[in-house]
């Protein structure tokens, strides 16, 4: 009886590890994760074709219906830090590129599915072309703007192929920026964050100082010239806390406008993107001893400008006049009026020249401080609507006195000398006050420097005179 | 046959009113096994009397027997109840042995599923913590409709809560001290073995503890006390589980003392009412018993109650409305098959001794030690994978990713219609994601796995992971129980217990979904968090600083880590006096306390000794009173009131305020104190019995702690207001009145019809304090006056009104059939409180909201409650004698009517905030983050078939 009893139970036993399979175990096995290579049933095209049929358009926002058109591109930026949100970069190709994009995606992260280097076909009809944040860009069309593709409709419009390139970045330097290397990835070769940005007692984080809203905006600056860029971090990245790196080097990025398209600007996916090995910084030779109230009676060098020729070059009395770029110079001028000269006066203005670039150079003859004690320097300076325009005054004690050595010679700041602002008044002629360059040495050279700002109708005239050097 | 006894007579003689020193014994077996069958009720029908079989199956009745022609009435949950008459003559001894019972093959399981299951597939901080579980099948009529038509809607008799009624097996107590609740799960699927159950209602005496509010049951699980024979059955059904299959067997006492009991049963299921609700759980129970001479038995009990469940989730009204009340967000198709990403597994075996020592025939004592060990695990996705990026000495973790649950709010058509004045794009594009949710709508493994992929061809780590949060208890307990019947009249009991918890608990790296590790540091950490020490992001990010940026395996302990000791020492006497016309009892309770953190990992928010080691050491000291009586106006007409006081020590989960942080304790916490009377007026004849009770508790200083993500705090400045918070509320007072009604008339030897009511009101008392703490602001942060506007709030769970009509059909044939019509109301939604705190009207810089319209916010504030809904139920089975085999059936169908309600709900604390609660509540095209709601099941079936030999 008993033993029929447990037969039974054993019977039961075992149909109950037989309905076992019935029910997923937590052991599941990893889906197949490999990408397949899509087949593409319409045209491929690539971003050139896309850039060139919205420029030509000239529509301010262009729609694709009906084309079966598929651009092909690969994924530059990377939202794995944070720095880049709901938006994919692209450019045509790995390697020497010529043509990027931006398309517009209403999902985060991307760097899950679009990761960096990932070639993507984007199917074309259904989106619309326009500009926006000063580039070109993909997406949805509402009302005359781009708006984000649906989280819906992504993996309808992004297609995914097995093929993750590596992605060379293109070589360029600052001053080379233009609208062809928007939205594509660049390195910039031997360059350091700006002085003021990583030395002194609070050195800047990439986007965590309290005045950041946005985007921490960091002054990046060349060795090889004096060009410089902004990088734009994202308050919203997860790197934006580091500090920047106060030595020198290479960095890569995407090149875009700023969110007002007034400049351009380079994001990075990450910090790996900056390699900066080269401890030795670029930064240029700074005096500043202050000011000081007391004027030697022994004159090293003057100049007040009557002497000059008016509407030609400055030249004479030991000055070096070196149009670096562009086609304005120092020259004489008198005026009277509300926006009067004192007497003769020396200007320089880049306004409609039609430049490209602007660099104008007046320099001194050599001053010898080491020989002279108390050495002091006094000019002073007007502006006449300066706008995009800069003008500095600098000194270099490595300066060989030819024209051709002035770019390469190593030029500082005389950072105390006050130079006229473009908010100062027109009318106005501002002193210098009495510039102490007592705490440097050597002998040097003292350059006065106009820039203007790469668009000439943007310039305006920088105006000098009343130049004294002394000693006691 | 034994059928020859079967008497069914309805009218009974006026009671006799000369009562004489007469006794009446006898003892009662098991109809089909002639085995005596112990604790049968057995009462002299129209009077108090009443006594209960010992383990031989006899009782007898000494005192005040009535003459004449008497009534026996032998009752047992399981059993059908059988009439004896009997006739009594002065100064006589009535015999009346082996009066047969046999086993009621209709019976309903005992622990019906919607009870322990529903609550298994809760969440842990949603309304269905509240379903009372402690219902159990009764012979009370309103208990009965309770346990087996109200508790689908989360009915809470008395207002009260799981943790306000106590759990006992073989006398020890199973309520678990991190929520005071006790662990349903941990028992599942032994109905078999489950029959024999003591309930002691409301606080009223009872013999093994002091028990609590909503009462206390005693499972008695002990292989002599089940009636030889075993069982096998086969159940269906679509609520929770799809199948039960369950066989036992029990030996009877044999020769030589010994007895034994086993049991085996699988529950299984792909899914239950709810999509994606996988049901797998398997049991095994072994007992076996030596009754070493007539004085000593030892007991040893084993129960193995393996329990894994696929979770569902309250949903807002927009995705119920798209999606019904089945969807479940938590699942997703992965290679074909079901995947929920929220597994509940609980796997906490049980080892009991029991020693049952009679030393006395009046007088015995139990002493019992149990050990219970084992895992509870809730798995979750963890989105926030990382990898470390060194730049220039400098620590930074780049990576993480958003939620993918498929209800996240961005994801639905009312994000997408959120700005005033939608346009057609706006349109648009909530039509896209309709389509989406409503054609896709599930969770995506594919891009989970497809996106950890991605990242480890570039070396990364995962970014998504499962993690699984685990508690792993031991749990030792020895108690005592005394019980002694000093004279006729006087009955003593008391126990003493000794508990001890030492409970593990931590986040498991559960399935790394495919990458090669993940880095464990709080992705969301930010270095000007205020704990921040050194201002550095890879400190404050750090879940342990003594092992930073750990990159962690499958197996791995992550995120936190750290155990809690617990120990509960307490005593309980009571005495229990029955006379004539009065039966009274007396009880007190004393218990002592002590709760201690120990932090395993250096939390990188709270360095040192904030996270790390020992915390401050809690102890509490309680004790409890209560008393009742039971006056009896005459054998039909009796009157019951109980009285409680007592204190109780907060649960280990209310005690910290972010246990899995640091070593935080409550501000302000205090042991609960509870006061509470009943009042009954019982009606018993041989055709009705009715009992009418009113009742009324109160609980002070109650301590709740909520977690969620808040936006726009006030006094935090201006868009810097938003954390994931604490929310830790305490000095909580509530107040339970109302009524209970239940009426019950044997129209016909055959039909059967009931009357039910319950009505009640549940509410806050009082403003209780609230604070909030965070890792993402400093200190515990207050708002105004530093209280919750609470006061006449009703407190969330279930209708507080319930009806119930209905009948039953038992034909002499071996089949029956019953319908009940229940009708719910005065449900109330979870309110948010820190939507009622000053932080409601109060702006980022702590001032006055400009515009802050007092009506506004009272239309805002007001709670939902929510619809009326009526439920109809059906029962019906049959069963069959072949040779010596029993073979029946059991079914219901809940819900007939298929009727859409819900069961429950909460408000999002997300928006706590006028201006931005007003601009939520008053979209045209809904809120973005409405309340969440529970609803309740649609039509369901449940079908059991067994053989019992």
């Amino acid at each position: 009886m008993k033993t029929i009893k447990l037969n039974k139970l054993v019977a039961l036993f075992a149909c109950m590890f037989a309905l076992n399979g019935c029910i997923q175990d937590d052991d599941f096995k990893a889906p197949d994760t490999v990408v397949v290579d899509p087949v593409i049933n319409g045209n491929i095209i690539d971003i050139d074709a896309v850039l060139g049929t919205f420029n030509q358009s000239g529509d301010d926002i262009i729609t694709f219906e009906g084309t079966n058109n598929f651009m092909v591109g690969y994924v530059i930026s990377s939202d794995e830090g944070g720095n880049f949100f709901e938006e994919l970069v692209m450019q045509d190709k790995p390697e020497n590129p010529t043509a990027g994009i931006v398309v517009q995606v209403d999902v985060s992260p991307l760097f899950t599915i679009y990761d960096f280097g990932r070639k993507v076909y984007v199917k074309l009809d259904g989106l619309s072309v326009a500009i926006s944040n000063g580039v070109i860009q993909l997406g949805r069309r509402e009302g005359n703007n781009l708006a984000k593709i649906s989280a819906a409709k992504m993996s309808e419009h992004l297609i995914r192929t097995p093929e993750v390139a590596t992605i060379v970045p293109l070589e360029v330097g600052i001053n080379d920026f233009s609208n062809e290397l928007e939205s594509l990835y660049i390195r910039l070769n031997d360059v350091q964050f700006n002085r003021f940005e990583v030395l002194g007692d609070n050195p800047k984080t990439f986007a965590a100082e309290d005045d950041d809203q946005f985007d921490g905006e960091r002054l990046l600056e060349s060795c090889a010239g004096s060009s410089s860029v902004i990088l734009s971090t994202s308050t919203f990245s997860d790197f934006k806390s580091l500090l920047l790196p106060s030595n020198r080097g290479s960095i890569d990025g995407v090149l875009t406008r700023d969110f007002f398209d007034d400049f351009y600007t380079i994001y990075i996916n990450s910090p790996a993107a900056i390699n900066f090995n080269n401890e030795m910084r670029c930064d240029p030779i700074e005096i500043a001893c202050g000011l000081t109230t007391t004027i030697g009676a022994n004159n090293l060098f003057m100049d007040n400008f009557e002497t000059q020729t008016l509407n030609s070059l400055i030249t004479g009395n030991g000055w070096t006049n070196f149009i670096e770029a562009g086609s304005e110079g120092w020259e004489a001028y008198t005026a009277t009026g509300s926006n009067a000269s004192l007497g003769r006066s020396a200007r320089v203005g880049s306004f409609n020249s039609g430049d490209v670039s602007t660099i104008a150079w007046l320099i001194t003859p050599a001053i010898n401080l080491d020989a002279n004690t108390g050495t002091t320097l006094r000019f002073k300076t007007s502006n006449s609507f300066a706008d995009g325009s800069s003008m500095q005054v600098l000194a270099s004690d490595n300066w060989d006195g030819t024209t051709a050595g002035i770019t390469t010679a190593t030029w500082g700041i005389i950072s105390d000398a006050y130079i006229t602002q473009d908010s100062d008044s027109f009318s106005t002629w501002f002193p210098s006050g009495n510039v102490d360059l007592s705490c440097a040495s050597g002998t040097i050279h003292i350059a006065f420097k106009y820039q203007g700002s790469g668009q000439s109708d943007f310039d305006g005239t920088y105006e000098l005179d009343d130049i004294s050097i002394d000693a006691q | 046959m034994k059928k020859s006894f079967l008497f069914f007579l309805f009218g009974m003689f006026c009671l006799s009113t000369t009562i004489a020193q007469t006794t009446v014994k006898g003892s009662v077996i098991d109809g089909t096994s002639d085995d005596p069958i112990p604790g049968v009720s057995v009462t002299i029908e129209g009077t108090d009397l009443v006594t209960k079989t010992d383990a031989f199956g006899k009782f007898s009745f000494i005192a005040d027997v009535p003459l004449g022609e008497q009534v026996l009435v032998i009752e047992k949950i399981g059993y059908t109840t059988k009439r004896y008459p009997i006739i009594v003559n002065e100064g006589k001894t009535v015999d009346i042995s082996d009066m047969s019972m046999d086993y009621d093959n209709n019976n309903r399981d005992l622990v019906i599923i919607s009870i322990s299951d529903d609550e298994l597939n809760s969440e842990d901080n949603g309304a269905t913590d509240n379903i009372s579980g402690l219902l159990q099948a009764s012979r009370d009529v309103f208990l009965n409709a309770a346990a087996f038509d109200f508790s689908a809607t989360f009915f809470r008799p008395r207002g009260l809560d799981n943790a306000d009624g106590k759990v006992l097996i073989n006398g020890i107590e199973m309520n678990k001290l991190f929520t005071g609740r006790p662990q349903w799960a941990n028992w599942g699927g032994l109905n078999d073995v489950q029959r024999n159950q003591e309930f002691t209602m409301g606080s009223s005496a009872n013999d093994y503890s002091f028990g609590d509010l909503a009462g206390t049951t005693n499972i008695i699980m002990r292989a002599s006390q089940y009636r030889k024979g075993g069982r096998v059955s086969y159940a269906s059904a679509n609520r929770s589980y799809e199948g039960r299959v369950m066989g036992s067997y029990s030996s009877g006492v044999m020769e030589g003392g010994w007895s034994y009991t086993v049991l085996g049963s699988r529950r299984f299921g792909n899914e239950g009412y709810v999509d994606g609700t996988l049901y797998d759980a398997n049991s095994l129970f072994v007992a076996v018993e030596k009754r070493i001479n007539e004085n000593h038995s030892i007991n040893f009990t084993s129960i193995y109650a393996q329990n894994r469940r696929g979770r569902s989730t309250a949903i807002t009204e927009e995705v119920f409305n798209l999606r019904g009340n089945d969807y479940n967000p938590f699942w997703g198709d992965l290679n074909g098959e079901t995947r929920n990403s929220r597994i509940r597994r609980v796997n906490e075996p049980i080892l009991m001794l029991n020693h049952f020592w009679d030393i006395s025939n009046k007088t015995s004592l139990n002493t019992n030690v149990s050990y219970q060990f084992g895992q509870i695990g809730n798995t979750r996705i963890d989105n926030g994978g990382t990898r470390l990026v060194t730049f220039n000495g400098q620590n930074s973790y780049i990576g993480g990713a958003n939620n993918p649950d498929p209800t996240y709010y961005q994801r639905l058509p009312s994000y997408f219609l959120r700005d005033a004045n939608p346009t057609a794009f706006d349109y648009e594009q909530a039509y896209i994601a309709q389509q989406q949710f409503q054609n896709d709508g599930q969770l995506d493994w594919n891009a989970l796995y497809s996106a950890n992929a991605t990242v480890a061809a570039q070396g990364g780590n995962s970014i998504y992971a499962i993690q699984e949060d685990r508690n792993d208890d031991k749990d030792f307990t020895v108690n005592t129980i005394f019980d002694s019947e000093i004279s006729e009249h006087i009955k003593v009991n008391g126990n003493l217990s000794y508990k001890r918890l030492k409970s593990e608990n931590f986040a498991n790296m559960k399935d790394l979904l495919g990458g090669t590790g993940f880095l464990d540091v709080d992705f969301f950490a930010e270095e000007t968090d205020p704990n921040s020490v050194d201002g550095l992001l890879e400190s404050i990010a750090q879940s342990d600083r003594r092992n930073p940026n750990r990159i962690v395996q499958e197996g791995d302990r992550y995120k936190y880590n750290f155990e809690m000791d617990a120990n509960v020492i307490s005593g309980f006497a009571q005495g229990q006096f029955n006379y004539r016309k009065v039966d009274f009892y007396v009880g007190a309770s004393v218990s002592q306390t002590s709760y201690q953190r120990n932090g395993l990992f250096e939390n990188g928010n709270f360095p040192g000794a904030r996270s790390f080691g020992k915390s401050e050491k809690l102890n509490f000291s309680n004790y409890g009173l209560k008393g009742g009586l039971t006056y009896k106006i005459s054998g039909r007409h009796l009157l019951d009131l109980n009285a409680n006081y007592q204190t109780k020590a907060p649960t280990i989960r209310n005690s910290f305020s972010n246990s899995r942080q640091n070593n935080d304790v409550v501000i302000g916490l205090e042991s609960e104190k509870v006061q509470a009377l009943d009042v009954s007026y019982i009606y018993r004849s041989p055709i009705v019995k009715a009992r009418l009770t009113g009742y009324y508790s109160n609980f002070k200083d109650g301590t709740d702690i909520g977690f969620y993500f808040t936006e726009d705090l006030a006094s935090l400045g201006f868009n810097t207001g938003d954390a994931f918070v604490q929310e830790v509320t305490t000095n909580i007072e509530t107040r339970n009145v109302g009524v209970e009604f239940g009426l019950e008339a044997q129209v016909t030897s055959t039909i059967k019809l009931k009357a039910v009511a319950s009505v009640g009101q549940s509410i806050f008392n009082n403003d209780p304090n609230l604070y909030l703490t965070s890792d993402d602001f400093d200190g515990p942060l207050t708002f105004g006056d530093g209280t919750a506007k609470l006061k006449d709030y009703h407190v969330a769970g279930g209708p507080e009104r319930a009806y119930q009509l209905g009948f039953e059909y038992r034909d002499p044939d071996f089949w029956n059939f019953g319908l009940t019509t229940n009708y719910f109301s005065n449900a109330y939604i979870d309110v948010s409180n820190l939507a009622r705190s000053a932080n409601f009207s109060t702006d980022f810089d702590g001032q006055p909201i400009v515009g802050y319209d007092a009506t506004v916010a009272r239309e805002l504030l007001k709670q939902e409650k929510f619809d009326d809904y009526m439920l109809v139920n059906v029962t019906g089975g049959k069963s069959w004698k072949i040779n010596n085999y029993f073979i029946g059936f059991f079914a219901t169908i809940n819900n007939v009517l298929d009727q859409e309600y819900k069961t429950g709900g909460f408000e999002q604390s997300r928006l706590a905030k006028f201006g931005r609660l007003q601009e939520d509540q008053t979209r045209e095209t809904g809120p973005v983050f409405g309340s969440r709601y529970f609803f309740g099941n649609g039509t369901t079936y449940y079908v059991n078939v067994y053989v019992r030999f």
